[in-house]
């Protein structure tokens, strides 16, 4: 199953590479959120909280326009009754969530690079507990993200719908992550933070088995 | 159905028992809030017997001896305004006011009258909780059974969990303009409430968004599933663990580590009323909740 969950991803990474769509666009929107910030924050010096609210801000945003377009996507080419043919329900929720993680890992990264390319006043202490909290959040991220997608694509309104229903139930998850950036920019030790840690995989561990255990009645649908 | 009546009597009971009792301190509290604040007059119950003239020896409520100088009491038993003198060791009276009845709350300083709230915003608070749980419940047995009433029943409990959280919201706000100085402070509990409405706004809204019956009650199932699985780590989780105005955060001195909120302050009778309230608000959701029910399921016979 994990195996065979592997493929969807490999489908996916596929599929992205021949038209591009979500990378590039999510590329876009990164810059723009990031040129959009220069111009209103200026010259002026603001806070370690402002900046890693901002940062995780712009990932959620950005997130909100490539996560929910996992499922939406195979909807509008007409795929989602090959997919459902060739294999479990439960391997394409694994396959989708995998794909998500790798996109979320690879756009808080770009995202960090960009921030920390044009910002000056972002500076972490501490490397390794900014990209522990980089994966664990893509980990959280994704894992919530994957099953509204599902439940968006069968939606009518789908853009607007995806945020609303995304953002009550990441908000928890946005706070830790947002505490644990402002730690890593003073300079924590990841030992001090390890029950947020706890939190987050506590977190995506009840979101991820509910999920699979309900993407059944969505998907055949 | 005798049980509208019998959550009316209940309701007037807990109404009456949560505003009749007066706050009552004891003789402790007023030597120790004298001392920090000089202009302090705290309500003792007690009685008094007299030593020699205008001089009383007082007991109060909890068996506390001390002495009390006061001139011209007619009364042996009630509630007095007491102030303490450090240098003398004796209390002086400030105030008088009758009082028979056998129930007093405590005297928490900060809180006082305000304390009152909690018997009833709490409750507020639980009773939309249980809602929710009730919602995800029948979403559980609609995905299980298909049958359309179970998605009716989670609709209907939802819209009551909705409605018992905006009322716990506004009184709490209300009451928060009084003592925290103002309407929203951003603390823990007030933004995990806050993220309860949306997540309950977003299900309604999803709700909305779908046309065909089957989907949107299988959608709205997995969804409210989804979102009260989340529930626990911002009513029980985050407001515990990190530091805010509610008793019971993580920096709460009566409740160290964030217990349970109930322990905090809460004399006997008053935990006793309290759970009176706890049983009404929540006899009154399950009343309702059928009565929703019933409604709904004769104007889809109508159609």
């Amino acid at each position: 199953m994990i195996k065979e969950s592997f493929f969807i991803l490999k489908k996916d990474y596929k599929s992205e590479l021949r038209n591009r769509y979500s990378f590039n666009s999510l590329l876009l929107f990164v810059i723009i959120t990031i040129t959009i910030l220069l111009f209103s924050i200026g010259l002026e010096d603001i806070s370690l909280d402002i900046h890693a609210g901002l940062f995780w801000i712009i990932v959620f945003f950005a997130a909100t326009n490539g996560l929910s377009r996992t499922f939406v996507s195979e909807e509008e080419r007409g795929t989602t009754l090959v997919l459902k043919l060739i294999s479990e329900s439960g391997t394409i929720f694994l396959g989708k969530l995998l794909f998500n993680l790798c996109l979320m890992v690879l756009l808080s990264l770009f995202v960090f690079i960009l921030y920390l390319f044009f910002m000056n006043g972002f500076l972490i202490k501490n490397y390794f507990l900014f990209f522990v909290t980089i994966i664990f959040g893509s980990i959280g991220l994704s894992s919530a993200s994957t099953i509204i997608a599902a439940i968006i694509s069968k939606a009518s309104n789908k853009g607007t719908l995806y945020p609303i229903l995304s953002f009550p139930i990441l908000l928890p998850l946005l706070i830790i992550l947002i505490g644990l950036t402002k730690s890593s920019m003073i300079g924590k030790s990841i030992i001090n933070e390890l029950n947020q840690f706890l939190l987050i995989i506590s977190y995506s561990g009840i979101l991820i088995t509910v999920s699979f255990l309900l993407f059944d009645f969505i998907w055949k649908d | 159905m005798k049980l509208k009546y019998f959550i009316g009597i209940l309701f007037v009971l807990v109404i009456l028992l949560s505003f009749i009792p007066k706050i009552s301190g004891n003789l402790t509290d007023v030597k120790f809030y004298s001392t920090i604040d000089t202009t302090k007059i705290i309500p003792v119950k007690g009685v008094i017997s007299e030593i020699s003239n205008n001089l009383y020896k007082f007991i109060d409520k909890d068996g506390n001896e001390g002495k009390l100088y006061a001139s011209n009491i007619t009364n042996k038993e009630g509630i007095f305004y007491l102030k303490y003198n450090e240098y003398e060791n004796h209390f002086t009276l400030k105030k008088f006011e009758k009082n028979t009845f056998f129930i007093t709350f405590p005297f928490i300083p900060g809180l006082e009258e305000k304390a009152r709230i909690i018997l009833f915003h709490v409750p507020v608070a639980w009773v939309s909780v249980l809602a929710f749980l009730i919602s995800m419940f029948y979403g559980i047995r609609y995905l299980k059974s298909e049958n359309y009433e179970f998605d009716v029943k989670s609709v209907n409990s939802a819209s009551l969990g909705f409605l018992f959280c905006i009322l716990a919201t506004v009184t709490g706000s209300i009451w928060a303009r009084f003592n925290w100085g103002s309407f929203w402070n951003w603390d823990p509990r007030e933004t995990s409430i806050f993220i309860l409405l949306l997540i309950y706004a977003a299900y309604f809204a999803l709700r909305s968004a779908i046309e065909v019956e089957e989907k949107k009650a299988k959608l709205s199932a997995v969804y409210s599933i989804i979102a009260f699985v989340t529930v626990p780590f911002f009513i029980f989780i985050l407001p515990r663990i990190t530091s805010g105005l509610h008793p019971g955060s993580a920096d709460d001195l009566s409740s160290p580590g964030g217990g349970p909120v109930i322990k905090s302050g809460m004399s006997f009778e008053m935990r006793i009323i309290f759970f009176l309230s706890l049983i009404a608000f929540t006899l009154l959701y399950f009343w309702i909740f059928t009565l929703k029910n019933r409604v709904t399921e004769l104007e889809r016979k109508k159609i």
